[in-house]
């Protein structure tokens, strides 16, 4: 289990972290999202003890990281696939690792053989491609079988073989009752893996929850109606149970009824109807919206972009 | 799963893992072997220009052609002591050893011993291996100096020191400026430059040299100490106390900083 309570880390006038917390539970893959430079990993660093935080705390299966004792055995990380010696090789930098923290020669060649590595395990890291050192940081994440594991973007780099590999693994290792942590800036990978979703944008918590209800609670599905009559209309929608949101540049987003249950009732009351559009929202949209107002470094827009979902106006 | 584990355990473990980091790499041994090589070759050289000089008498210490090669080795075992540390912050992989290992002072002190046991055991062999090959020489023209002489045996052994001292001192540099290149600047700076104020006029010289890394390594293994440093007990004390202060500032930052 993960603990980040109040988390707050500032580097000189950059807020990186700014109150963050959450809990990572046993049992599940838990998505960490967030656009890039939300402090993802940042929060992983001050977690694994690495960068100390400008207030509040953090915990690793109740205890600080300072506290554990061959922490190897308590939570297993990859932050950095390509921080490696590339004068080593494999071999030899996984039995290091393996060695500061107790851990056998047998084990550092079961995790070889378990990430496909066996073959190269001689070879230096330098001839490695970004798939091989991410199958390597796993196998160094997995050295001290512990019941934590917290991965940094690990999808970076691999093919989709990979990526399918990674994506039953990390399911399998979180059924086996471990906490399982995965940050991405990508909400559709994140949305086949994880099943709790941890969304933070500028440092701060946006959601906590789980990645069915944020499918539920954000896939949009509503009818924009636009109409010279539109106060009357909305009355009538009302009074059928729909609900009626007024937006800004006069049209009515209509949910509880759908486009044609609409035309005919504003048919019925010969209420002209200028747009009668129907629109849905994916789970990537839904997290655009999260973290939207959140981004650092937003790229120019080509043209208007609010516009993108309507059609020609219907009659 | 390992509520208890005893701190020797720990050290034991610390210490196995920084010593495969460190003779898993190439840099290891092209170092090691440019700061044996170069002084063994260097003593044999300045011995046969001595043996053969014209005149009578010892014109030198006839222990100086083993320092002064030695000297030589300097840069090399100094890169080999600044990369141990430094090449894992250049690389990223400080941050894998600071998880694994959150008492970070450990690391430094794991480093420090093996790198430390590599570079004295070295150190000594090139020190008694160029001893031998210039008493070798010199005796041949009745100049050298035997083993059995007091204050000899004392004066080698601290001739191999130098290899451990520069080590150790880079390794704590690296720690420092956590970058390879300008660790070995602040070596290169914190050995040399120094040495140009020895260059003062009397007594300002020796007022400052005394306090210097090379003089101090000079005074230790000299046959004749010279009068205007201090005594080579002193003398030997300073020389530990370069890499020692210097791995006590890394020790402090050590804990201070992000990773």
């Amino acid at each position: 289990m993960i603990e980040v309570d109040q988390l707050v880390k500032r580097f000189g006038a950059v807020t990186a972290v700014d109150g963050l917390t959450f809990t990572v539970r046993p049992g599940h893959v838990t998505g960490f999202l967030g656009p890039n430079g939300a402090g993802k990993t940042t929060t992983m660093r001050v977690i694994l003890g690495l960068d100390a935080p400008t207030s509040g705390t953090t915990r690793v299966n109740q205890k600080f990281y300072k506290e554990l004792v061959r922490p190897l055995h308590q939570i297993g990380a990859l932050l950095d696939a390509t921080a490696l010696h590339p004068g080593r090789t494999a071999q030899a930098h996984l039995t290091s690792v393996a060695q500061s923290n107790g851990i056998s020669r047998r084990r550092v060649a079961e995790m070889l053989q378990l990430t496909g590595l066996e073959a190269v395990a001689n070879r230096r890291l330098k001839g490695f491609s970004l798939g091989m050192k991410q199958r390597l940081g796993i196998a160094a994440a997995l050295l001290g079988d512990p019941p934590v594991l917290m991965f940094d973007e690990p999808v970076n780099g691999l093919d989709t073989e990979g990526i399918a590999w990674l994506r039953q693994f990390l399911k399998a290792l979180a059924a086996d009752g471990r906490a399982v942590l995965v940050s991405s800036h990508l909400m559709s990978e994140m949305a086949q893996t994880a099943d709790r979703l941890i969304v933070i944008g500028r440092g701060r918590l946006i959601a906590d929850t789980t990645t069915a209800q944020l499918v539920e609670s954000s896939t949009r599905k509503d009818v924009l109606v636009r109409s010279p009559r539109a106060a009357e209309l909305a009355e009538l929608i009302t009074a059928r149970g729909a609900t009626v949101n007024r937006e800004d540049d006069g049209g009515l987003a209509v949910t509880g009824l759908d486009a044609p249950a609409v035309g005919d009732l504003a048919a019925e009351q010969g209420i002209a109807v200028h747009a009668l559009i129907p629109r849905t929202a994916s789970l990537e949209d839904a997290y655009l919206d999260l973290t939207g107002e959140s981004v650092d470094f937003r790229t120019a827009s080509p043209g208007p972009t609010s516009e993108r979902q309507e059609g020609a106006p219907a009659r | 799963m390992t509520a208890q584990v005893p701190v020797a355990v720990r050290a034991r473990d610390v210490l196995a893992s920084e010593w495969t980091k460190l003779r898993s790499v190439r840099s290891t041994y092209w170092t090691l072997l440019v700061a044996v090589a170069t002084p063994i070759g260097l003593s044999a050289l300045v011995a046969v220009t001595l043996a053969n000089a014209p005149g009578n008498g010892p014109p030198v210490d006839p222990l100086l052609p083993g320092l002064l090669s030695l000297e030589y080795a300097v840069l090399a075992i100094g890169v080999l002591g600044v990369l141990t540390f430094s090449s894992e912050f250049s690389t990223g992989l400080v941050r894998t050893t600071f998880a694994a290992v959150p008492r970070r002072r450990a690391v430094l002190a794991a480093k420090a011993a093996v790198l430390g046991a590599l570079t004295l055991v070295a150190g000594e062999l090139v020190a008694f291996v160029s001893f031998a090959l210039v008493q070798g020489v010199l005796s041949g023209k009745h100049l050298g100096v035997s083993l059995s002489r007091p204050g000899v045996p004392g004066a080698v052994l601290a001739t191999g020191l130098l290899l451990f001292v520069v080590a150790t001192m880079g390794l704590g540099l690296g720690a420092i400026v956590r970058h390879t290149a300008g660790g070995i600047a602040a070596l290169v700076g914190l050995i040399f430059l120094p040495a140009i104020l020895a260059l003062l006029p009397a007594p300002w010289g020796g007022r400052v040299g005394r306090f210097t890394l090379l003089d101090a390594a000079r005074q230790v293994t000299a046959l004749h100490p010279a009068a205007n440093l201090f005594a080579p007990a002193w003398s030997l004390l300073v020389l530990l106390a370069w890499p020692a202060l210097t791995l006590l500032v890394a020790a402090l930052l050590i804990t201070r900083r992000d990773a």
